[in-house]
């Protein structure tokens, strides 16, 4: 008697648990970035942009007659929850792809997870250690960090001529990651590399470090990190005198940044990102738009990203031959598609072939585009 | 290298003084009710929100002289943010008291996550920019350079340990503090109203790690909801360093912890010849506090606890 109950109470449990009604041909798709936390400007972005384009798919009648449902969930840029989620959309027959993690941390472990059970998957994390690790079920449409890092690392050598850098890291699977990149690049252009010093992720002194730097009399820092490490060390680097080239990596591409550092001492600062500015193209202008009218604010920092991905996702689901993840998963390398940031389509590794980097600098309080 | 070494000194002095301030809410709270007060980091953090929340409120209302806006939102967020202290003592640490050591400090815990989770709730989890109270102008001194934020930081901080050893030593609620932190079943029974002493200074404490929250929030121009945890730890560290229930402990070991790490930075690469870069800092600032431990178990300027008093003190 009590374990028929226990057994009827779980399987109510179940029932009441399970997420919001599922037509039979809705095409589910999951999502997940970070949606709190000190990340979530960026990771809400992403899911902004990826659901604006699921809303305009399904106005024009979805995908061959089916309407298109987007499942975002948080994972708090956190692996562990990272690696909760993937279980949850792997769980749930009815998802039949994922766009997600942001970050390479959350990214890496989850991806075991997703090619065990199949799941097609667009990353748009940047770490290049991703695409070769051997899973079958993965591309990314954006550029990863070799490109990032060697971008600035050419501009720097050649045109500007600075010749001497230090690289700052904190230490972080990316920080320290980036650095090297930016340190291979920096020398193949003729550079010296005079220095490279280790911080803890959650450090907001940099004061000694910087007094040690300043021994090198460096024309260059790179530094590998996050926010609000990224503006603190320039805040304080700049408190301190030290008129050097700063660099930073796209997580510094945020109004944040200039506020924090104060527009005087960020003033010239660099920065790299993997998109061009909303008023770049007509396009994005009208994608900007469009965002402004759905959610009633400005698109953040990744929406066009999140869109971007949206498309190829959308574009492997089309050509399916069976609406499952098998039928989706044959599609999901072979496919070619026009995006919001241009032409998409992937090498052996799931790599775009095609992915741009934009070299942003800080004038007047803001970032602008370098033109190449 | 003098002036490098002297460079380094003044921002080994700002750091630790922002640390000695926030051990010291740990060690007089250990000191009285022998109990780690794990929340003490949340304090440290709300002092720039509570800051921020009452100096704009002063501009929102039309605003007096800029100087007496700061100074009243300074002296509003000691005593707000020390109020939420006694408050808390009252209603989850002192229930909790006849339960032995562990659940006023499972109490704490608690307390800490919630204080933090409010705060991310309401406020948000993003880092907010902190204007520096006072233009963070540098000035040369010393062959080295100090900015007018890190000499107000460090003759703060001064008055204020300054203060609060003349408080603690010369007047009658100093006697009592020092009085229930000795023995509390014998200031007791000489008359001495135990309790007043703990919120006396679970009034302190916390405004104390607010001031060191408004100083550090403005010596690096932002705050965060989780910026109490690393420098709690940091802080708490410290008070272990210099003995934990010690006032003069607390002042020291801060200073030493952020001499330690600062010198670390600066100095393991060259002494090393570059095989040790400044990543390890932490390792041997950690080592420091684990051979000191090692040779001093009560910290540097803690009492030696014989077994007896310990067992008098547990059993209040």
């Amino acid at each position: 008697m009590n374990r028929t109950r226990i057994l009827l109470s779980a399987a109510a449990l179940l029932f009441a648990s399970g997420a919001m009604p599922v037509l039979a041909d809705d095409i589910v798709l999951g999502g997940s970035a970070p949606m709190s936390g000190a990340q979530a400007e960026f990771g809400q972005s992403q899911i902004d942009g990826a659901q604006l384009y699921f809303d305009q798919l399904n106005e024009k009648g979805g995908i061959k007659g089916n309407k298109v449902v987007f499942r975002p969930l948080d994972d708090r840029a956190d692996p562990r929850q990272g690696t909760l989620v993937a279980q949850q959309f792997c769980d749930d027959s009815a998802v039949i792809g994922v766009i997600g993690h942001m970050n390479s941390g959350v990214t890496m472990p989850a991806l075991d997870i997703y090619s065990e059970c199949g799941m097609p998957q667009v990353v748009p994390a940047t770490n290049p250690e991703l695409m070769r690790m051997g899973f079958k079920t993965v591309v990314r449409p954006v550029a990863n960090d070799f490109v990032q890092g060697a971008l600035p690392a050419k501009y720097v050598t050649e045109k500007l001529g600075l010749k001497n850098a230090v690289l700052v890291h904190d230490k972080t699977v990316f920080g320290q990651g980036i650095a090297g990149v930016f340190k291979d690049n920096f020398e193949a252009g003729g550079g010296k590399v005079s220095g490279s010093y280790g911080t803890n992720p959650e450090d907001v002194d940099f004061s000694a470090l910087i007094a040690s730097i300043k021994l090198e009399n460096p024309d260059v820092v790179y530094m590998g990190a996050g926010m609000p490490q990224l503006a603190l060390f320039l805040k304080q680097m700049r408190e301190q005198g030290l008129k050097a080239q700063f660099i930073g990596p796209d997580i510094g591409f945020t109004v944040d940044f200039i506020t924090q550092v104060g527009a005087a001492s960020a003033e010239g600062a660099l920065m790299t990102f993997q998109l061009p500015p909303y008023d770049s193209s007509p396009e994005l202008k009208d994608f900007s738009d469009r965002h402004q009218a759905r959610f009633g604010r400005a698109p953040g920092p990744y929406a066009s990203l999140g869109f971007a991905n949206a498309q190829v996702m959308a574009a492997a689901v089309e050509k399916a031959e069976s609406l499952d993840r098998a039928g989706v998963l044959a599609q999901l390398h072979g496919v070619t598609v026009e995006t919001l940031l241009g032409p998409v389509a992937f090498d052996e590794n799931g790599e775009n072939t095609t992915a741009p980097m934009y070299l942003y600098v800080v004038k007047d309080g803001k970032f602008e585009l370098i033109k190449q | 290298m003098l002036d490098y070494f002297l460079q380094q000194l003044i921002f080994a002095l700002a750091i630790g003084a922002i640390y000695g301030l926030i051990a010291l809410g740990y060690t007089m709270v250990y000191g009285v009710m022998r109990l780690i007060n794990f929340a003490h980091g949340e304090f440290f953090m709300l002092g720039p929100y509570v800051y921020t929340f009452i100096f704009s409120g002063l501009i929102g209302l039309g605003g007096l002289a800029p100087v007496l806006d700061s100074v009243i939102a300074i002296v509003a967020s000691f005593v707000i943010v020390g109020l939420l202290g006694v408050a808390i003592e009252r209603f989850a640490y002192r229930p909790l008291r006849a339960y032995g050591r562990l659940a006023p400090m499972l109490s704490a815990l608690g307390m800490s996550i919630v204080l933090q989770s409010a705060v991310r709730v309401t406020v948000g989890p993003q880092p907010v920019h902190f204007p520096a109270i006072v233009p963070s102008t540098p000035i040369d001194a010393l062959g080295g350079m100090v900015t007018t934020v890190q000499f107000g930081i460090l003759v703060a901080a001064v008055l204020l340990m300054v203060g609060l050893t003349l408080f603690v030593n010369g007047t009658r609620l100093g006697i009592w503090i020092r009085a229930a932190s000795e023995s509390w079943t014998t200031s007791s029974l000489l008359g001495i109203r135990v309790n007043r002493a703990v919120s006396l200074v679970f009034f302190i404490g916390p405004g104390l790690g607010a001031m060191a929250g408004i100083m550090y929030a403005s010596y690096y121009g932002i705050m965060q909801p989780t910026m109490g945890s690393v420098i709690g730890l940091k802080a708490f560290t410290a008070a272990i360093l210099g003995g934990i229930g010690s006032i003069p402990g607390a002042m020291l070991g801060g200073f030493l912890l952020g001499a330690i790490e600062t010198f670390g930075t600066a100095f393991l690469p060259i002494l090393s010849f570059g095989y040790i870069g400044t990543e390890y800092r932490d390792v041997f600032a950690f080592a420091v506090l684990i051979l000191v431990l090692l040779f001093k178990p009560a910290g540097l300027l803690g009492e030696t606890v014989s077994e007896e008093t310990t067992v008098a003190k547990k059993d209040y």
